[in-house]
């Protein structure tokens, strides 16, 4: 094999080895998290690792002058074949997500109704002290599962539930996400600021559920908020970038260690900072499949120890975008001074 | 139900023992005699032998499901006040479950508190010998009339132009006037799970309906707010015909 060609082997092979890899560790992952998360990650990590080889391998082999039409023909079906094992996969963990529900409800209902009738039949006047604390913590962490049962069920339907699109006006749903987030207590000692175009014009609306938006963005914000400490700084920012809407969240909080942030975005996926703080580690699961559903992308950037800024891009429908040449003549017609009124 | 000493008599009907016996013993407590039937057969004989006040069916049994019981208690004229125990929160199930004239649905794993409120709620409304609102397929409220099985509703002659979460929420506010109605229930309802925030997007609901009607919520002649609780839906509902 000459050494061009290997060089294209291993760039070809190169994302599968990792997707399999992270697969494998995810798999010998603590044994907590394996028990909800079982193969299904492992398998979306395969299949990742399967679909970055299948986009290396168009690109290389669309570089390759030479290229046969069967070659293309070849490299279509693999790369379908390739997304029809990605598409299963996600279908596995959805079909998991609503077993592992299903067989739950039935033992976490059973539990609830013991507590009460415990509670109900007088029980607990009688009790000692140590029986009444061990009840509320059986009681605690009753909840604690039927949370975190609840909300993976939550994605499960996300990911499958018709999602009803109308226009949605950023800016005010903006203005409601600072106004909620200004009730949870600790967004007190932090310096929030949104920042919001209006000049030359206000954003354009994106299309969606303005509910589950709202969700999305006010997930972000709480974290940002959860994530920092008394008068750091918290910045909502959206800006409009050609045909789409940029939303972004950055604070300058305790941020994400390195090896953390590849996981951010899956269930159930917490990190050691955030093993004090209440939570289920669904949130930015909640916001990617929001997001996605939305036809949109999420990223994150973070640096541990100064802060993380997580941005959201949601497509504008073509109606909604102001045609460059009437920007230009806009702006020719305005005198300095006046955009500002 | 008859004076305030009278014990109403109620259907437990559930397949998993775990549920049954701990929830019969609580619901006895509560002030109900209950009667448990372990599938759908049993839950059928008992209301046919009882003549019972309310039943509270599990959707998922053995034999004709709570669904199928459902079914099959309306059509033999059957009006008595049913709690459906859905096992699913999609939005599909529970507008199935209103539809096929269940008074009210919870979603396991229900806090078994909120099972005694919805069933003393039901039991409340119940309207002896008559369908329930629930299952009356057109609703009237003064001005107001609901089709409920095309989801359109009209004021005077102007039909309303609502969005589909808006319209789920009116439909089940006219099937439970009256009763006090949570954020967080309301949220369920429009959504079929609670998220840990955002009740908000019920008041915005709530908002587009009282656009729509013209509700002024100083003055409110359909939805009321409780303050720091939720809403009340004030006007007197009936069967359109």
């Amino acid at each position: 094999m000459t050494r061009p060609a290997r060089g294209v082997v291993l760039a070809v092979l190169a994302p599968l080895l990792a997707g399999a890899v992270l697969g494998v560790i995810l798999q010998a992952a603590d044994p907590r998290i394996r028990l909800y998360l079982a193969a299904s990650p492992s398998l979306v990590a395969i299949a990742a690792g399967l679909l970055g080889t299948a986009a290396v391998a168009i690109v290389v082999l669309a570089r390759r002058r030479a290229m046969s039409a069967a070659a293309v023909a070849a490299a279509a079906a693999s790369a379908a074949a390739i997304r029809q094992v990605a598409e299963e996969a996600a279908r596995d963990r959805l079909r998991f997500f609503m077993r592992l529900d299903h067989e739950l409800k039935n033992p976490l209902t059973a539990i609830r109704a013991g507590l009460a009738n415990i509670e109900q039949g007088g029980g607990m006047a009688l009790a000692s002290a140590g029986t009444v604390a061990a009840l509320a913590s059986v009681s605690v962490q009753a909840d604690r599962i039927a949370r975190l049962v609840s909300d993976l069920r939550k994605l499960a339907d996300l990911e499958t539930q018709q999602i009803e699109m109308a226009p949605v006006d950023v800016t005010g749903l903006l203005d409601e996400v600072a106004e909620a987030v200004a009730e949870i207590p600790a967004a007190r000692e932090r310096i929030i600021r949104v920042t919001v175009p209006r000049a030359p014009w206000p954003l354009p609306p994106v299309e969606g559920d303005r509910d589950l938006l709202f969700i999305a963005v006010q997930n972000l914000v709480a974290n940002a908020v959860k994530f920092s400490a008394p008068g750091d700084t918290v910045e909502v920012r959206a800006s409009e970038d050609s045909d789409e809407l940029l939303l972004e969240v950055a604070d300058t909080g305790a941020g994400i260690p390195a090896d953390e942030i590849g996981q951010v975005w899956q269930e159930l996926a917490r990190g050691r900072a955030a093993r004090s703080l209440p939570g289920t580690g669904i949130g930015l699961a909640l916001v990617r499949v929001i997001v996605v559903r939305h036809g949109g992308q999420v990223a994150i950037r973070s640096r541990d120890g100064q802060g993380t800024v997580v941005g959201i891009r949601l497509p504008v429908p073509d109606r909604a975008r102001i045609a460059p040449d009437v920007a230009t003549l806009r702006q020719g017609r305005d005198t300095p001074g006046m955009a500002a009124v | 139900m008859g004076g305030p000493d009278v014990r109403p008599v109620v259907i437990l009907a559930d397949d998993d023992e775990a549920i049954t016996s701990n929830l019969a013993p609580f619901l006895d407590r509560a002030g109900f005699t209950v009667h448990v039937a372990a599938d759908g057969n049993a839950a059928l004989e008992l209301v046919e032998r009882l003549d019972p006040d309310g039943c509270v069916l599990d959707v998922l049994m053995p034999g004709p499901d709570g669904r199928e019981v459902l079914r099959r208690l309306r059509r033999g004229g059957r009006w008595l006040p049913v709690v459906l125990l859905t096992q699913v929160g999609e939005s599909a199930e529970r507008a199935i479950a209103l539809d096929e004239g269940a008074d009210d649905y919870l979603n396991k794993p229900f806090d078994p508190y909120e099972l005694l409120a919805r069933l003393r709620a039901v039991l409340r409304r119940a309207r002896p010998g008559r369908r329930p609102l629930s299952a009356s397929p057109t609703l009237r409220a003064g001005d107001l009339r609901m089709d409920r099985i095309s989801r359109r509703a009209w004021l005077r002659d102007a039909e309303l132009v609502l969005t589909p979460k808006a319209m789920l929420l009116l439909d089940y506010l006219l099937t439970h006037p009256d009763e006090l109605m949570t954020r967080e229930r309301l949220l369920e309802v429009l959504w079929g799970f609670d998220f840990p925030v955002g009740t908000r997007a019920v008041d915005n609901r709530i908002a587009e309906l009282r656009r729509a009607l013209g509700d002024d919520p100083a003055r409110p002649e359909w939805i009321a707010t409780v303050p720091g609780q939720g809403y009340r839906f004030v006007a007197r509902v009936d069967d359109a015909r």
